[in-house]
């Protein structure tokens, strides 16, 4: 079985750093894996390098079968690979519901519908990710007057807009207060459930423990350690590295 | 509580804004009417007509510059050089010589080739320069005038070199008048139009955000360099037909950095990034400095300093971006453009 995402011998050097070092990381369609690693590990460089925001020194990485190793991000947008960033990008001075539609799937977008304006299925679908985020109140305020959580969950519904198939979510929990977190973890179960493939970058390990199906550690740009959570928080150098390191 | 299902252009205006939209239709046809029956007017000669039919040109280049400054965040320091182009292509157009007699091209044809020349000119060096952000884009933008001028400059043979060429005279202000109010209403509506339209939603994306807008999906490269060939032809087009009415070009009054500080000063003054902006800012500035400045001579760049002052200190958002939240602040472009985010745009900060 050929995973979703397959990316093999990942390097990013920058300069003399080496941030990413030759990592390997997969997904199965409908997986959800978590990628830990203590701060300056190179997670968020990874999950640049697999969305092709960032280019790589050497490695590969196939998603969907499709080589995408020289991709451009919107490339890999369109054939089903979103992601959200640990500084939230949503477009501030938009509303909510706006951020939420330009998130469409622009690969289905002839030039034709460039110019045409926002069609009702667009709109139903806005209507019910918002209702699925608890953020159907918020439809018309703007983006930047939302909470940092709020700000969290419309990422995710942008994200989620172009119906993809994997999403990378990074620090999808920061700055989020512990009952939103709730409903964040729940909401990522739900479309986990429906055959959505889920990598999330975390600090917050029972989060991480709680929800994903098999976890990745990454120290120094290396992968440390790979296995079920329980697998990972009872092994010794994982301990060492992470935990360790961080007094949790 | 607005119906989930209610159909509106993207994005959307909130929800105080139809009234205002109402207001500003009215008002704008109110003004149509009024500038359609100027030259009927008793008191109206053609020198009139032709301040106004300037004044038209200069509003015409800032809603051009507002397509990729205002709405993409791409701060175009060489504007000018488009209008110098369409207009160099009209004039060479229009006085070619072969032993003796004219064989010159009409001027419909000279204008229109101008244009696209001048749109194939800005295709090719958007797609070399786009990929630059903030300040290089600018600057290598600047470059690129100060070279075409240069360029045209010491290619004698073909543009007269400094000399200049002198076109073919066709004196008939009114006609350029009517003509130059014609285009501008049809850019103005066309901007209007573009801005409702999905395309006009993911060029405000990629100002926003370009990388987020990537990774959306856009293809950000070839919507920035559509819109910016789009404001090269159409800045060169009305370059043509500045230089028919001149009846005389050379570098330095064809290529004018001038012409591009008008068009980035009057969208600042209206507002960055929307519709309305260009026009009212650049009809503002436009008859300050006829009224004000022609009497202030020597001081005419300290006034346009100070009022630069005024701008960005009580009216970041422009005239119209006080009752139009739709554009952009100075302040905030302003942050982009050094790539920093906006302010209050801080990760988990709470309101």
């Amino acid at each position: 079985m050929t995973a979703l995402l397959d990316a093999r011998g990942i390097v990013k050097r920058f300069g003399g750093l080496t941030a990413v070092d030759g990592v390997d990381i997969s997904v199965e369609a409908g997986e959800m894996v978590g990628l830990i690693g203590p701060n300056g590990s190179g997670k968020t460089t990874l999950f640049d390098c697999l969305s092709r925001v960032s280019s790589i020194n050497s490695g590969s990485i196939r998603f969907d079968g499709v080589d995408i190793t020289r991709h451009r991000p919107h490339q890999v947008a369109r054939l089903g690979l979103a992601r959200t960033f640990q500084l939230i990008r949503v477009y501030r001075d938009l509303t909510v519901s706006e951020n939420m539609e330009l998130s469409i799937q622009w690969g289905r977008v002839g030039t034709a519908r460039l110019f045409g304006r926002t069609d009702p299925a667009t709109h139903r679908r806005v209507g019910s990710l918002l209702e699925f985020l608890l953020l159907a109140h918020l439809r018309d305020e703007r983006a930047g007057a939302l909470s940092g959580g709020q700000r969290r969950l419309l990422e995710i519904g942008m994200a989620l807009m172009s119906g993809p198939r994997l999403v990378l979510l990074d620090e999808a929990t920061s700055g989020v207060n512990p009952t939103l977190v709730a409903e964040i973890a729940d909401r990522l179960r739900e479309v986990n459930s429906n055959g959505v493939g889920i990598l999330l970058v975390e600090h917050n390990v029972r989060f991480v423990a709680e929800l994903c199906h098999r976890v990745v550690v990454l120290d120094r740009g290396a992968k440390l350690a790979e296995g079920t959570p329980r697998q990972i928080m009872q092994d010794p150098a994982v301990i060492e590295a992470y935990f360790g390191a961080e007094g949790e | 509580m607005k119906p989930t299902d209610s159909h509106h252009p993207l994005p959307t205006a909130r929800p105080r804004g139809a009234h205002l939209r109402r207001v500003l239709v009215r008002f704008s046809i109110g003004l149509l009417a009024l500038l359609a029956v100027l030259p009927a007017l008793p008191g109206v000669g053609d020198a009139a007509l032709f301040t106004l039919t300037l004044m038209l040109t200069s509003v015409a280049v800032a809603v051009n510059w507002n397509l990729t400054g205002g709405f993409t965040g791409y701060v175009d320091f060489g504007h000018a050089a488009w209008f110098g182009i369409g207009a160099y292509t009209t004039a060479i157009l229009m006085s070619l010589q072969a032993n003796g007699p004219q064989i010159g091209w009409a001027a419909p044809p000279a204008i229109i080739l101008g244009a696209v020349v001048s749109g194939a000119s800005a295709a090719a060096i958007g797609r070399a320069t786009m990929r630059l952000k903030g300040p290089y884009f600018s600057i290598a933008l600047l470059g690129t005038f100060v070279a075409v001028r240069e360029i045209v400059r010491v290619a004698g043979g073909l543009t007269g070199g400094g000399v200049g060429l002198t076109l073919p005279p066709y004196l008939n202000r009114p006609l350029f008048y009517y003509l130059e109010l014609a285009l501008v209403t049809a850019l103005v509506a066309f901007t209007w139009w573009l801005r409702s339209t999905r395309f006009g939603a993911a060029l405000v994306a990629i100002r926003e955000d370009e990388v987020g807008a990537e990774m959306r999906g856009i293809d950000t490269t070839r919507l920035k360099v559509a819109v910016f060939t789009f404001a090269g032809f159409s800045t060169g087009l009305f370059g043509g037909l500045w230089a028919y009415q001149n009846t005389f070009v050379d570098p330095d009054i064809a290529f004018v950095e001038i012409r591009t500080v008008d068009a980035v000063m009057g969208t600042m003054l209206g507002g960055l990034g929307t519709v309305a902006g260009p026009v009212v800012g650049t009809v503002v500035l436009f008859w300050l400095r006829e009224l004000l400045w022609a009497h202030l001579l020597d001081y005419h760049l300290i006034a346009q300093g100070v009022l630069l002052i005024v701008i960005v200190l009580f009216l970041p958002r422009g005239l119209v971006g006080m009752v139009d939240p739709r554009g952009t602040s100075i302040t905030t472009m302003w942050r982009r453009w050094l790539g920093r985010r906006p302010r209050g745009d801080e990760p988990g900060k709470e309101p």
